[in-house]
């Protein structure tokens, strides 16, 4: 079968302090004293991921599990174009729909139902195609009685379940998932969780970050441990899990 | 697109008067340069009432101005969506200058009844916004693309921007006429497209005469390469926005 989702010996590296401030001073510095230039770089640089290599077909669920900063949302980013790899290539074919984050996309001051629209018009949906989904958006994110309330006014797990019921509605071949457990009640995790498998049947590409193992068990064909960038282990659930659980339970209680 | 909406319609979110600052904008600074430019320090406008002479050239500077002033912020300040989601980056800049396009219709309307007003005889001149409008939004794009990307990397622009925009007005046929402007320096001072742009909308609308050919011709050259420049140059940069925001 054709793969959706391909890493080639991608490295990504963040730099830690130039650009946080964006002055042109910097900039001017840099270049006079380029001759430090070199040196003050190395020292200068997060490496969020060091030459990662993997492959992902259509019914794939990838799961994702490392401690923070281990380098699982910038997989993301890269799957989804919001950023590139400074060496390796990253290839992905097929619509992408990602749940990077709480609420990103949604304007604050905007109604739920503008929102709506608004937000499938950014990953890519027709008008058409929203109007025709827009019933089943509406009753998956259960805000019926807050379509036309701005969602500033909304509560945290509202906003979520808004993010997601778009996302997962959008019909996209790859479906990118991050931490979107953490908020929602029981009942809407069990709805994400059953959304995801139904996704993943129609023969869709998943990648799901969740430090929730159980979750990451009980809907993943394949999960994948980063430590520091690189990749520890990966292959069946169970057996990854475990090795999660054995290679921190340690250093957790110390 | 759905972009534009977000904008015009989050833009007047709270505010009082609404969309009705569209037209204040414009009118209030048209006011202003009346009292000052048209009655005490006397500045030529020919046959042309000062006030609907400075409002033909403010009604299309109030575009640019107001495209340049949201649309060098806009990658920055929609940081939180550059680094979560993927679209075409240029998205943001674009919508900015929709929002803006749209409060240059609504400030039309009383562009218009001005016409009325004062009487204007209305020539087949008019004909050429067709071409000098869409060479004015080439242009604010081509501007607006260039700053903001390169406010995503130096942050100096934001502060670069209001003053340049100061600046640009008193370069630009707005409160004076072009005619004014000395054979010597004009040369140079149609380097400036805006200036051009700016005064052939007025001839064509109020004072109902043909622009100067030769003088469009150059802006729109300028223009569309500005845009050009613009656009590879923002292409280029998009890709490290999510990194560096």
């Amino acid at each position: 079968m054709k793969s959706t989702i391909i890493f080639n010996n991608v490295s990504k590296s963040y730099i830690k302090t130039k650009g946080k401030y964006g002055l042109l001073t910097d900039a001017i510095g840099e270049n006079m004293f380029g001759f430090f230039k070199q040196k003050r770089r190395e020292n200068n640089v997060v490496r969020a991921l060091n030459n990662i290599s993997f492959k992902l077909k259509s019914g794939d669920v990838l799961g994702i599990i490392g401690k923070n900063g281990a380098g699982k949302s910038t997989i993301l980013k890269l799957i989804s174009k919001i950023t590139f790899p400074d060496k390796g290539s990253v290839y992905a074919d097929g619509r992408i729909g990602a749940f990077i984050e709480l609420g990103a996309g949604l304007h604050v001051e905007l109604t739920g139902r503008e929102n709506i629209y608004l937000y499938g018009a950014i990953l890519g949906m027709k008008k058409k195609e929203i109007d025709s989904k827009f019933k089943e958006i509406v009753d998956f994110a259960e805000i019926h009685r807050f379509l036309d309330t701005p969602i500033k006014r909304f509560s945290t797990g509202m906003y979520s379940r808004l993010g997601f019921s778009v996302c997962a509605f959008c019909d996209t071949e790859i479906l990118l998932v991050d931490e979107v457990l953490a908020v929602g009640d029981i009942n809407f995790q069990k709805k994400c969780l059953q959304k995801m498998q139904s996704f993943a049947k129609s023969n869709k590409t998943i990648v799901f970050i969740s430090h929730d193992l159980n979750a990451i068990n009980k809907i993943c064909t394949r999960v994948m441990l980063l430590d520091h960038g690189k990749i520890i282990s990966e292959g069946v659930p169970s057996k990854i899990i475990d090795d999660y659980l054995k290679k921190y339970a340690v250093t957790g209680l110390g | 697109m759905a972009f534009t909406l977000r904008e015009i319609k989050v833009r007047y979110k709270q505010t009082i008067l609404g969309a009705s600052w569209a037209i204040l904008q414009p009118v209030a600074l048209t006011l202003i340069f009346t009292i000052v430019f048209g009655v005490f320090l006397k500045v030529k406008s020919g046959t042309i009432p000062y006030p609907i002479f400075a409002y033909s050239a403010l009604l299309p500077w109030t575009f640019f101005s107001t495209s340049i002033t949201f649309g060098s912020l806009s990658i920055v300040n929609n940081g939180n969506l550059i680094s979560r989601i993927y679209f075409p980056r240029e998205a943001m800049p674009i919508a900015s200058m929709g929002a803006a396009l749209f409060d240059f219709l609504i400030a039309s309307i009383i562009f218009i009844l001005m016409m009325f007003f004062y009487h204007v005889k209305i020539s087949e001149n008019i004909l050429l916004l067709a071409v000098i409008i869409p060479t004015i939004v080439v242009f604010t794009l081509g501007i607006s693309l260039i700053l903001s990307a390169l406010n995503v990397i130096f942050r100096d622009i934001k502060f670069i921007v209001p003053l340049g925009l100061q600046v640009w007005l008193y370069i630009s046929p707005v409160i004076y006429s072009l005619n004014q402007v000395p054979d010597n320096i004009r040369k140079f001072y149609i380097i400036n497209p805006m200036a051009v742009l700016l005064q052939s909308f007025r001839d064509v609308t109020v004072a109902g005469s043909a622009p100067n050919i030769k003088e469009l011709f150059l802006a729109i050259v300028i223009s569309i390469s500005t845009l050009i420049v613009g656009y590879i140059f923002f292409k280029h940069k998009e890709k490290i926005f999510a990194d560096v925001i």
